[in-house]
């Protein structure tokens, strides 16, 4: 049985039919064509699937659509504007934290959820952060370095 | 040398395409009509398939086709053809593919697979070696003997062996004979998964006009184009393999594996593309898993620490198919040696069939299994012969005039372990260790060489395409996988510094289709830059003498007068008289509109030298690179819980030259996390039915950051090898050759409790802690 959906996705009204069971991984990949959101697991262990909804980092392989009704949600492809980058995302280049890239959109979300929240995070606070998320390839050093550096560019 | 662009922290090409979540990955793909496949998985790993009732499958909604593996008389594999696409009449490990749904879309698909019903005639299971070997013991492949194999395998028919590889040199039992001092010690290296965060996939598409197309997340993407064409009898012309953005490797998306499944499933809905992407249990049990390798070693030496003798067994537990795992028993074999010169040794080693899924590559493709075994055993050796671990390393390192297992000499060009050693101890040992203990921790540091000696298949090579465009900028195009090794940079640095051109005057190719990019034959044991980067300065070479042959005649003056500065060809004795490079790219244009010259592009490619095959005892010059490092750490085990925390480790290899220092930092950071994980925390279990006990990531714990070293070491010497480009040498695999023997000599230090085996979980070292 087919529903109405309503929310935005990176500034933009959207509505979506829902059968009901559906996550919002699904709808952001196969209905509206974002394929920037990864999936990387089955069991909500990855991050990759990160995307920012209402403010808050949420794994978007167990969101369920059902409570998607007037949020907004920002993902990958709402972060940086035109050719310009996210500072988030200018540091993680600048620090070597890119390898395969997989990880990365959900690390950028991850991160651009926290220090919107709180731009002057705690050590501890991005530590906390990235700890939810799985890289295979970086070994996490150029990944904390570079949220460190992010950090930094927006105190400004 | 003097070099403008390699040894710099040059941005690589694809950061910011993929940091915006814009590449394209297979999962990402839609194309027009496109289908979705599930498969059903046996529920035992082993038995015979009585019946397969897909029925209600066939029912079901949005079906198109269920496909069994009734008649089905596909066989493939590169090196042993030992592979099915799909089980035919029997299953041999938990992940086999047993019956496929092709639906309209995933969920249809998964929905349908439900209602498939398989029932099995149970057969014996083995998912270790030693159990496979026993002389009862139920074939797994009862023709194993009669399959098509690569010449230099030895399969015994008859038995589950599917490789017997065998190296002697010199005459281990006088070596034995002359030694004060015999140690022996028997290692495992569990089995592990790669676990890439990209899921491997597949898309294979049948065409109208008979013509195969086909995507995958794979590194091979000729060897997929030969194997599918042979299968199904086609020209290797007529089959097309697209490899997108790939979001890592390791090792297991590798060879050949699930890209023939989806190619027998989409051979039956010939005209649409059939798409499949693996569940993560999937990926971890229906793809290539990695190790699963016993060393026993037996290590003879003088009293003042010579080695004489070296006799080493490895049992490889290779999986219910040995194509993908066979080369890696080899590299376990005769690199067991490590870093030293045994003037007489025995190395002896079997792949062995098993009930678990396929084993195949793993960044470091045997020799971290291995030199597990050898890098213990020197500190277990020189505490017996109370020589200082550093001392009697020392005396029998391999290095310049030095001969390896294989009877292979080396040189100056092959790298200096010594200097590599200096950078680690220095930054481990340099003060004596503050304290053995306190209330909370056992504080030990521990000390490992390494050596890592790939080689290809005998006809491996790299190429490359290079193109002047009318601006002078220039376009490369190869057919290295890019996995996020950033080997695409090392092309574009590597070309820059060839052709005197800025690196962003270089565009280097994205994706990879064999209906463009040059042959290659696949990308692995870490030789794209030295093999691949030969490839390019040998097309930047030609490129370069072909912009002089234009020069020559719109300069009217002869090739070997002139010179080239990457803005200019010039006379050298007048370097006024010029044209620029420019000008020269689609050959020289006069004023008139008259052209003279060639189009500029040129390709070429590289292989790395075999000079001889082996002989019956397996020596010869074989066309191996060797590279050289050294690792060490300093941890804490935690006296409550027996945690191991990393609070320091070390690496420091001999790479030739440092092409991008920032990418160069990244792979040792990642590849020594990736050694943490498998000596601490990672192993794939099965129960004594070859089930999986852990095949997701929560249950395979794998490094998240809090579980990364308080600090890394990363030093690299640059002794420039002969091969590759500006001397440099390969170090994607090296950093995890040396973490598990290192993490282990800290734990004995720490403790004083030798261990054997890894993951050196907490439960272990509290249990070892009780008994002491
Ligand atoms: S896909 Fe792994 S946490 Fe969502
Ligand atoms: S960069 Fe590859 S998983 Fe993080």
């Amino acid at each position: 049985m087919s529903e109405k959906i309503t929310f935005t996705v990176n500034g933009t009204p959207r509505t979506v039919d829902i059968d009901g069971g559906e996550k919002l991984i699904f709808i952001l990949r196969e209905k509206l064509g974002l394929t920037g959101t990864k999936r990387g697991c089955d069991d909500a262990s990855c991050g990759a699937c990160v995307v920012v909804i209402d403010g808050k980092a949420v794994k978007s392989c167990v969101f369920p659509v059902k409570k998607l009704e007037g949020k907004e949600v920002v993902t990958i492809e709402g972060v940086s504007e035109g050719t310009k980058l996210h500072p988030v995302q200018k540091a993680l280049i600048e620090a070597g934290a890119v390898q395969c890239g997989y990880c990365m959109p959900g690390i950028v979300m991850e991160l651009y959820a926290l220090f919107n929240r709180e731009p002057g995070a705690s050590d501890q606070a991005i530590r906390d952060a990235l700890d939810l998320h799985l890289c295979r390839c970086t070994g996490y050093e150029a990944i904390w370095e570079g949220a460190l550096l992010a950090r930094k560019y927006l105190a400004g | 040398m003097q070099l403008k662009y390699i040894g710099k922290d040059i941005t690589r090409p694809d950061a910011s395409g993929k940091i915006t979540g814009r590449v394209q990955f297979l999962d990402d793909i839609k194309l027009p009509g496109m289908l979705h496949a599930a498969i059903l998985r046996p529920d035992l790993a082993h038995g015979r398939i009585l019946s397969i009732d897909t029925a209600e499958a066939e029912k079901s909604p949005g079906v198109v086709k269920v496909v069994t593996g009734a008649g089905c008389d596909l066989v493939y594999g590169d090196n042993i053809r030992d592979l099915t696409p799909i089980a035919v009449d029997r299953v041999n490990y938990i992940g086999q593919p047993v019956a496929g749904v092709i639906a309209e879309t995933l969920a249809e698909a998964k929905a349908a697979v439900k209602k498939i019903k398989a029932e099995y005639e149970p057969l014996p299971v083995y998912t270790d070696a030693r159990d496979a070997l026993k002389k009862d013991a139920v074939l797994i492949h009862e023709n194993s003997g009669d399959f098509w194999h690569l010449p230099g395998i030895e399969p015994i028919g008859g038995t589950n062996i599917a490789n017997r590889y065998t190296v002697k040199k010199g005459d281990v039992e006088k070596g034995f004979a002359e030694a004060d001092t015999v140690v022996e010690g028997e290692f495992n290296y569990p089995f592990g998964s790669c676990s890439a965060i990209e899921p491997h996939g597949s898309i294979a598409w049948f065409h109208e006009d008979k013509t195969i197309e086909v995507w995958s997340s794979s590194i091979c993407p000729f060897i997929i184009r030969e194997e599918v064409a042979r299968v199904y009898g086609l020209p290797i012309s007529d089959v097309r393999v697209h490899i997108p953005e790939l979001g890592g490797c390791f090792g297991y998306k590798s060879d050949i594996t699930v890209e023939q499944t989806i190619a027998y499933l989409a051979s039956q809905v010939p005209g649409r593309p059939v798409k499949w992407v693996a569940t993560r249990k999937e990926d971890f049990l229906s793809t290539l898993i990695g190790h699963g390798i016993r060393t026993r070693i037996k290590i003879g030496a003088k009293k003042d620490g010579t080695l004489t003798a070296l006799k080493t067994e490895v049992l490889h537990s290779t999986g219910a198919s040995a194509d993908t795992g066979v080369h890696v028993l080899i590299a376990a074999t005769h690199n067991s040696t490590g870093t030293y010169e045994f003037p007489n040794c025995y190395l002896d080693g079997y792949s062995v069939y098993t009930n678990t899924p396929p084993v195949g590559a793993f960044r470091g493709y045997g020799h971290q299994e291995s030199q597990l075994a050898m890098e213990r055993m020197m500190d277990i050796l020189a505490r017996k012969l109370k020589l200082d671990p550093f001392e009697l390393r020392e005396k029998n390192y391999l290095g310049p005039g030095k001969v390896t297992s294989l009877g292979e000499t080396l040189h100056t060009t092959n790298g200096d372990i010594g200097k590599c050693v200096e950078i680690v101890r220095r930054a481990v040992f340099s003060s004596p260790k503050k304290k053995a203990e306190d209330d909370y921790y056992y504080y030990g540091r521990g000390f490992a060489a390494l050596m890592k000696s790939p080689k290809g298949a005998p006809f491996s090579s790299k190429s490359c395409y290079l193109k002047f465009n009318r601006d002078g900028s220039v376009s490369i195009n190869m057919g290295g996988a890019e996995v996020g090794q950033g080997l695409r940079n090392v092309v574009r640095m590597v070309a820059a510094e060839a052709l005197k051109i800025a690196p962003e005057r270089i565009r280097v190719y994205t994706e990879i289709d064999t209906q463009f990019s040059p042959w290659e034959w696949q990308t692995i044991g870490s030789m794209f830059t030295t093999q691949g980067g030969r490839a390019v300065v040998k097309a930047a070479e030609k490129a370069i003498a072909e912009l002089k042959k234009t020069a020559a005649i719109v300069l009217r003056s002869e090739v070997d007068r002139l010179d080239y500065d990457g803005d200019y060809v010039f006379v050298k004795s007048d370097p006024t008289i010029r044209v620029p490079v420019p000008d020269l790219g689609r050959g020289y244009t006069f004023p008139d509109g008259v052209t003279v010259g060639d189009v500029v592009h040129t390709t070429s490619d590289s292989r790395l030298p075999l000079q001889s095959n082996p002989d019956e005892n397996g020596q010869g010059r074989m066309g191996i690179t060797y590279t050289f490092g050294a690792q060490a750490c300093e941890i804490r085990i935690e006296k409550k819980t027996g945690k191991v925390i990393v609070d320091h480790f070390a690496s420091s290899f001999d790479v030739g030259r440092v092409i991008n220092p920032v990418q160069i930092r990244g792979q040792v950071a990642g590849g020594v996390m990736m050694g943490i994980g498998a000596s601490l925390h990672e192993e794939l279990k099965f129960d004594g039915e070859g089930k999986a006990l852990n095949p997701a990531f929560r249950r395979y714990r794998f490094p998240t950051l809090k579980d990364a070293p308080g600090k890394q070491t990363i030093e690299f010497v640059e002794t420039p090898g002969e091969i590759g480009p500006f001397g440099a040498r390969g170090i994607g695999e090296h950093p995890l050759v040396g973490v598990a023997p290192a993490v282990l000599n800290a734990v004995y230090d720490a403790i004083g409790i030798d261990f054997f085996e890894i993951p050196l979980t907490p439960e272990k070292i509290l249990e070892a802690l009780k008994q002491k």
